[in-house]
């Protein structure tokens, strides 16, 4: 493959890098990312994504953008009220890159249909806003061999970490079970700063390319916390359960599982 | 492949960077030296200025040898670089 | 004793257990915090037999549900 005049310019900044070089945005631009939820954490990520050149990005959501959405979905618009969330970014992705490849799906992910929809792709980015959704992406990114990155944000806080099978803990070793409805606050019920997805969806996209182009080292085996108004990051080393329901020596689950949500987040 | 000292370097292959401008000149070069073998060597024809002062050393900079520039009298330059880093 | 939570040496009372530490620490939504002791995770039924010593160090991990 060789890339044209107008890519080598578009790329250039990624080209010139010594330690990513053409051989990084080639492996970029045959690689493949599913972003979950194209709301706060996923609009940065795609928008990143989309422009470092990925060659094919999925985005799935279900939900049509509201006015709420606005002040951290970066990449809805204010004349995309009302219009499914997943084509209004597909578009917010072609008009900043159309050379990649994007689909919109427009569904819930279920336990029923994530296997099929995570099959595509490379790398996985969790940016959904409930806990049956995490607990549901990581089992399945689990059971099927694939990295993924978590992300979670609350208030002024965010959290991240990176799943490489054979690198070090899941999800489900940190937190074994979704916490019960309405147990622990989420943004719907306790707000966050837009700029806060955007520092955290940004850190899942820096993830994705990194672990594509193969450079650097993905946040395996820790939890990366994030306190906006100390402006503190910590990294966290992770113990691994060996006793993990679905990542351990003998797992308990071994496809994926549906748990109810809380009744305030069934309602978009 | 080593050359007999006074001898005229024959480049393996060719580019032109003088469609493109910095740091996109930089980043054709390494594109058209992706696809040439170690030790092979590249003909890089660039224009006049910013390019000229720059790719070479950028080339340099990467672990290649850069062997000659010559000026081509018409705006341009061609460089002469062994590729010798992957 | 000093501990080191969150990453921060602080001093304790000798001898506390991991629910007094909680307690101490403010911990919000205590049911449902997932505690590392010395890189190890401690179940959650675990935590008043959990005695702390001078040198733990202990990070708590909250549930972050949010994102969208």
């Amino acid at each position: 493959m060789a890339f044209s005049n107008e890519q080598l310019t578009r790329y250039s900044r990624h080209i010139i890098l010594k330690e990513f070089g053409i051989k990084g945005q080639k492996k970029l631009s045959r690689g493949s990312v599913l972003i979950v939820g194209a709301g706060g954490l996923g609009s940065p990520a795609a928008l990143y994504l989309a422009a470092a050149g990925v060659g094919r990005i999925g985005i799935v959501d279900a939900d049509d953008v509201d006015l709420s959405n606005l002040q951290r979905q970066i990449i809805h618009g204010t004349d995309d009220i009302g219009r499914p969330k997943a084509d209004s970014a597909r578009a917010g992705m072609l008009a900043v890159n159309p050379e990649t490849e994007v689909r919109a799906v427009r569904a819930f992910l279920n336990a029923g249909n994530i296997m099929d929809i995570i099959r595509d792709y490379d790398f996985i980015i969790d940016g959904t806003d409930n806990f049956p959704a995490k607990f549901l992406i990581n089992d399945a990114c689990v059971l099927s061999g694939k990295a993924f990155s978590h992300a979670g944000i609350l208030r002024f806080s965010g959290q991240l970490t990176t799943y490489v099978p054979g690198r070090g803990a899941c999800y489900r070793c940190i937190f074994k079970e979704p916490p019960p409805p309405e147990a622990v606050p989420t943004c719907r019920q306790a707000g966050v700063i837009g700029a806060l997805a955007g520092v955290v969806g940004s850190l899942q996209a820096m993830e994705a390319v990194k672990y594509l182009a193969g450079i650097g080292e993905v946040l395996a085996g820790a939890l990366l916390t994030y306190d906006a108004l100390t402006t503190a990051f910590r990294k966290i080393a992770l113990p691994r359960r060996d006793d993990c329901a679905v990542c351990g020596a003998h797992p308990s689950i071994t496809a994926p599982v549906d748990y109810a949500q809380a009744a305030c987040d069934l309602t978009a | 492949m080593p050359e007999t000292p006074g001898a005229e370097l024959r480049p393996d292959a060719r580019a032109d960077v003088t469609d493109v401008v910095c740091p996109a000149t930089f980043a054709k070069a390494l594109a058209a030296l992706e696809d040439l073998e170690k030790g092979r060597i590249l003909e890089i024809r660039m224009n006049d200025g910013e390019a000229a002062r720059n790719v070479p050393l950028s080339l340099k900079d990467e672990g290649h040898q850069v062997l000659k520039l010559r000026d081509n009298g018409d705006g341009t330059c061609s460089l002469l670089v062994r590729k010798l880093a992957d | 004793m000093t501990l080191t939570v969150a990453g921060t040496p602080k001093e304790y009372p000798d001898g506390i257990n991991l629910t007094r530490l909680i307690e101490l620490e403010k911990v919000e939504t205590p049911m449902y915090v997932t505690v590392a002791l010395n890189d190890a995770f401690v179940e959650s039924g675990g935590f008043e037999a959990a005695v702390l010593k001078d040198g733990d160090t202990v990070e708590f991990l909250y549930f972050m549900g949010g994102g969208r």
